[in-house]
């Protein structure tokens, strides 16, 4: 059934077929879809942006509200600002749509504790995209990852949202990491990827050739 | 081909009818008029001789006499006895080329680029209308025939006709935006005929070209090393079409990019490497057009990396092909203006991603005081971002007209770069403590977090009650920041452009471990090698050739 409608929605992504307002119910109905199954096609979604754009009378706000926040799912990835791109100065006046800026800013501050306050605060908002909060803690545990080698166990469930212990398990479980006796939790040993380089002029033989051969 | 296509034709139809009464140039502006009626009864010589040379070469297909015609002789003229007023009306010169149809479109094509470029105020809403009905002419003419039409033209007015008809439309997206100073007369004629300039018309041009002349699968089979030939159709192996192809991708990745679709913009190139020489790579400005949209549309992705590594390709070319460009053309002035941008793109790309690049490049940044204003970037006025950027952004557009009910007082022309301008200042702000903090991690190996966060805090004149352990949240929110914003996409092998691995960019690095920041940099010599020997090789090179001149 996914596969179908994939398939369905290709063809309709493809030359002068993307700018078909007919197209708009398809693909609006498809971004429901990815809400409530968990997908995600990034191309599809700016195409309903875009008819949106050419057709402003067509506009729908929740199918937007919802475009954004898929696009927040899908961080570090920067689907979002492609979105925001999109969008016109009226659009951005309204309320929901100000409150999904506002968490992308944010979360792309990486200010995860402020995060999830603000989401805890509006359960609605979130709670139509299907495994919203964890495609969040993803993009954390991704910049955790690059950044700690290792991690106070307070310091990493405030992050995840205020997590309680056994999803904090399954989290750190997940990505391979180590809970040690002291508290802390070791990501990885961080020493292998970042280390001083020291990069040196190296001249080929066959450049330095042609001169050498030349001065006589 | 699709459901757009019919209502431009329709239009056409219309026109063809109304065709001699509506093609009337009695605007109502008397000195205009006078002019006109002086123009039709003096034609110099010289203009008439050029205009049948010129026709005749057309058809018969002799494409480098096209060349040297279209490239020295119009300019020329055009200096010489237009300078600042248009070219004969099509009316009066047709007797001249036995009413070619065929010639008389293209004409038209160069009299009203012309009247864009230098006939001062700007067209008229009657010349920006029989423009875009003369470009309908002349793609239903190359599109609709069974078999390739028996045109030859040079790729240069290939590409400055797609240039041009994006240029175009773009000029009037903005002219229609402007609804103060319309007249009522105007109104009313931009919202009955709101098929022609419409988004969704040029679009369909732009693909209907591409499609036709199997422009993506020639570029995906020639990529792979095969034969393009031998998937290019009939339409696709002659160069018209082919070329038209070519310059319509890239006339889409100007669309898109205009429309803030930034995605589709750099899809759109798949299987054009920007910086290989290719068969289809022959107009420098194409060239130069297209890695400024490229370069732009990573910036805005935040693939600082590919839009650095895009800049400084072409730039590098720009230095060292200089003489072409300095001719005063408005096609030369577009580049030049180009050129200028993109140097503003490339300072705004290396302090928000500071990485090493062509010593060449560098001079021209220090030579042109762009260090001053990275300098100024780097410290945190975000007003200089603002200012390089809106200076070297495309004019961006909204596609859809402003409403029928609007008043005159919201901005419609300034709204597309405001949107745009916002995204990208978004991105700047959330990035704004990463060169302090870079500044600081350059001076140590290892430093605990405690005192980098007493360094970024407030001094101890303020709040002191702020304690160590709150402002050490807030460090390490910039610093999980820093990692996050440093670790983009980059492209490093595959067709599109749009592929890419995630890499980090900093040549400064760090992790955190218990209380402790250890911090790793990259340090890179500096490369004379390289420089040396370029100029050696130029300086025997010459002594060669002075060794040769006979006094």
């Amino acid at each position: 059934m996914a596969e179908a409608m994939r398939q369905t929605v290709a063809k309709m992504l493809t030359g002068i077929e993307r700018y078909n307002p007919d197209n708009l119910q398809t693909l609006e109905s498809y971004v429901e879809y990815q809400s409530r199954e968990n997908t995600y096609d990034l191309e599809a979604n700016l195409a309903v942006l875009k008819l949106y754009q050419f057709n402003p009378l067509r506009y729908n706000s929740n199918i937007t509200c919802q475009i954004l926040l898929k696009a927040l799912t899908n961080f570090p990835h920067t689907d979002f600002v492609l979105c925001k791109c999109l969008l016109s100065e009226k659009h951005l006046a309204d309320p929901q749509i100000g409150h999904i800026m506002y968490l992308a800013d944010i979360l792309e501050s990486c200010d995860f504790q402020q995060f999830w306050t603000r989401v805890h605060s509006m359960p609605e908002l979130c709670s139509q995209i299907t495994g919203f909060h964890d495609s969040i803690r993803k993009f954390v545990c991704h910049v955790v990852g690059i950044t700690f080698q290792t991690v106070d166990r307070i310091v990493l469930a405030k992050l995840l949202g205020g997590v309680d212990d056994q999803t904090l398990k399954h989290w750190v479980k997940k990505y391979g990491w180590r809970e040690e006796d002291n508290g802390m939790v070791f990501i990885a040993n961080q020493d292998e990827n970042i280390k001083t380089k020291n990069i040196t002029e190296k001249i080929d033989f066959e450049n330095a050739a042609a001169i050498m051969a030349a001065s006589h | 081909m699709s459901y757009i296509n019919d209502d431009y034709v329709e239009n056409y139809d219309t026109y063809a009818y109304n065709g001699s009464l509506e093609y009337d140039p009695h605007s109502g502006e008397p000195h205009t008029e006078t002019d006109y009626d002086r123009q039709s009864y003096n034609i110099p010589d010289m203009v008439k001789k050029f205009l049948t040379y010129f026709r005749n070469c057309i058809s018969e297909g002799l494409l480098f006499e096209i060349q040297n015609l279209y490239e020295s002789s119009f300019p020329k003229l055009t200096e010489q006895y237009f300078e600042k007023k248009p070219w004969p009306d099509e009316t009066d010169i047709a007797y001249l080329v036995d009413e070619d149809s065929v010639f008389l479109i293209l004409y038209k094509e160069l009299y009203f680029r012309h009247i864009y470029a230098r006939v001062s105020g700007c067209p008229t809403i009657e010349q920006r209308f029989n423009s875009f009905y003369n470009y309908c002419d002349l793609f239903n003419y190359i599109l609709d025939a069974d078999q390739p039409v028996p045109l030859e033209l040079p790729d240069q007015w290939l590409w400055e006709l797609v240039d041009e008809f994006v240029y175009q439309f773009q000029s009037f997206a903005q002219y229609r935006a402007r609804i103060q100073k319309k007249t009522p007369e105007e109104l009313e004629k931009l919202h009955t005929q709101s098929k022609v300039w419409n988004v969704l018309c040029v679009l369909n041009v732009l693909h209907s070209l591409v499609d036709k002349s199997k422009i993506k699968r020639q570029l995906e089979v020639y990529a792979s090393g095969g034969d393009p030939d031998s998937v290019a159709g009939d339409f696709g192996r002659h160069s018209l079409y082919k070329m038209l192809g070519y310059f319509s991708l890239v006339g889409l990745l100007r669309l898109h990019s205009l429309l803030g679709d930034y995605y589709q913009a750099i899809k759109v190139l798949e299987n054009i490497e920007l910086n290989k020489k290719s068969q289809y790579s022959h107009v420098p400005a194409c060239q130069i057009s297209t890695s400024y949209y490229v370069g732009f549309a990573y910036m805005m992705m935040r693939r600082y990396s590919d839009a650095i590594r895009t800049f400084s390709s072409i730039l590098l070319y720009i230095q060292r092909t200089k003489q072409l460009f300095q001719s005063r053309t408005y096609q030369n002035d577009q580049i030049n203006k180009q050129t200028e941008q993109m140097y503003h793109l490339l300072a705004i790309c290396l302090v928000l991603h500071p990485q090493c690049i062509d010593e060449s490049i560098h001079q021209v940044l220090r030579e042109k005081n762009y260090h001053e204003k990275m300098y100024k970037m780097q410290y945190g006025e975000l007003s200089e971002f603002e200012t390089c950027f809106i200076f070297a952004c495309p004019k961006f557009l909204s596609p859809a007209p402003p409403p029928l009910d609007a008043t005159g007082d919201y901005d419609y022309v300034k709204e597309a770069t405001k949107r745009q301008t916002q995204v990208f200042m978004d991105e700047v702000r959330q990035q704004k403590m990463l060169p302090t903090i870079r500044s600081y991690l350059k001076l140590y190996t290892t430093l605990p977090l405690s005192k980098l966060a007493t360094f970024m805090g407030p001094g101890p004149s303020q709040n002191d009650s702020r304690d160590l352990k709150e402002e050490i949240e807030a460090l390490i929110i910039h610093l999980l920041c820093f990692k996050h914003k440093m670790k983009n996409v980059v492209w490093t092998r595959g067709t599109s452009g749009l592929e890419g691995k995630f890499q980090s960019g900093s040549e400064l690095d760090f992790y955190i471990d218990h209380e402790m920041i250890h911090i790793a940099d990259t340090k890179v010599a500096h490369r004379y090698g390289d420089f040396f020997i370029r100029k050696i090789l130029k300086f025997e090179d010459l002594n060669r050739k002075l060794r040769m001149i006979k006094i």
